[in-house]
């Protein structure tokens, strides 16, 4: 098992898990961030009167007048404190929720770890990241059924390298804004395994979905991508298009599916910036695909205007 | 002329790409799309200004008429009062 800095738990059977799923992950847990998970028989209550932002089963509270963000799960009972200027994570974890562990790990710790990530400056958007046989890094954004992932696993079975179908974190680089997926399988609804094909996968109970790890399709994995094509994505019609995208929709849409900047002051400059950053550096496009994307030779390349 | 002043919102965030500005509005959870005059107006209200110097802010950055200037920077205002991006100073 990899060791793993800011980690602590008081059931070594969970902090072992915890490990492994972020070792899996291969993203890195600088030493300067804590997660701190405790197990209990009974999580407290906290009264918070802020409006509740749910992503997936996961209600956010965030902002005045607590300051901190506020975490719980719908699935079983699970909560978690992230301070305001503080690089730490408190997550106070039911039975019942340990119970469900890989279910857990996805759903609630991640949003968690997506708070504790923005202390180091990497933030999540809801993105799929490749490289093509050129070298050019490219970028899917959109929400869970506009193609993210059955687009990815297309593009590993074309020898794409593929770095994530959705867990995507953007760091600042310097000159660049590169991306560093979150290794995990490309999750494939039974519509899009139809369309793929693969034979290698397996299941994701709780997802209804299967699930690949890219070589499995033929691809290799990439930690990081520099986005030189940014894709807007959705799915329909009868012909897979890519038009380029003007400057206020790829502002709104990268805001839209990087919405953590708007919880906290933590960072949100920065953030922004990054956004703002990412779309100056590559070309945008919007993209609808349809399944004449997966006859193309070369995928998404037959489509750029 | 007016001494009363105004200032943005401490909890907005602005950026902007190719000419298009966004105001991120942390308090509210929005954000709004401005254009460049906009965005011009914003960045000069990180400090309490008078109309009178928005107006200023708008001329020396384009070449306008004092006229139009200073009705671009009052509609531009009445709507972030309006929306709570901009305070006015008591």
């Amino acid at each position: 098992m990899t060791k793993l800095p800011g980690i602590s738990c008081n059931d070594t059977s969970v902090e072992a898990a915890v490990r492994e799923w972020l070792a899996d992950s291969r993203m890195r847990m600088p030493a300067g961030l804590t997660l701190r998970i405790e197990v209990v028989d009974e999580i407290a209550i906290v009264d918070d009167p802020r409006e509740s932002f749910l992503q997936g089963d996961v209600d956010i509270r965030a902002g005045e007048p607590l300051g901190w963000v506020h975490l719980t799960w719908r699935t079983a009972p699970a909560f978690a404190r992230i301070e305001e200027h503080r690089a730490e994570a408190i997550v106070q974890l039911s039975r019942a929720a340990v119970e469900q562990m890989d279910y857990l790990l996805r759903s609630f710790l991640l949003v968690a770890l997506i708070f504790l990530w923005k202390r180091d400056r990497r933030f999540h958007v809801h993105a799929a990241t490749a490289i093509d046989s050129k070298g050019r890094g490219w970028m899917l954004i959109g929400n869970s059924c506009s193609g993210k992932s059955t687009t990815s696993a297309l593009l590993a079975a074309r020898g794409w390298q593929v770095s994530t179908d959705d867990i995507a974190f953007i760091v600042d680089r310097g000159q660049r804004v590169a991306v560093e997926g979150f290794r995990s399988p490309v999750a494939l609804r039974p519509g899009g395994l139809a369309l793929i094909g693969g034979k290698d996968g397996f299941p994701l109970p709780h997802r209804g979905k299967t699930g690949f790890l890219p070589e499995a399709l033929g691809g290799n994995w990439v930690q990081t991508v520099e986005p030189d094509i940014v894709l807007f994505t959705s799915v329909g019609g009868s012909h897979t298009t890519i038009v380029p995208a003007s400057a206020a929709e790829i502002i709104r849409e990268l805001m839209q599916w990087s919405m953590w900047v708007m919880f906290e002051n933590t960072a949100a400059q920065e953030h922004l910036d990054l956004l703002t950053r990412l779309g100056g550096q590559a070309r945008c496009y919007r993209a609808s695909f349809a399944p004449d994307l997966f006859a193309a030779p070369n995928a998404l390349e037959d489509f750029l205007p | 002329m007016s001494n009363v002043r105004y200032l943005r919102h401490p909890d907005l965030r602005l950026t902007s790409l190719e000419g298009e500005g966004v105001i991120l509005h942390l308090k509210e959870r929005r954000y709004f799309s401005v254009n460049e005059t906009g965005l011009l107006i914003l960045e000069a209200l990180k400090q309490p200004r008078t109309f009178a110097e928005l107006v200023d802010a708008v001329l020396v950055e384009y070449d306008v008429s004092p006229e139009m200037a200073a009705e671009t920077a009052k509609a531009f205002l009445d709507h972030c009062l309006a929306s709570v991006v901009v305070e006015q100073l008591e």
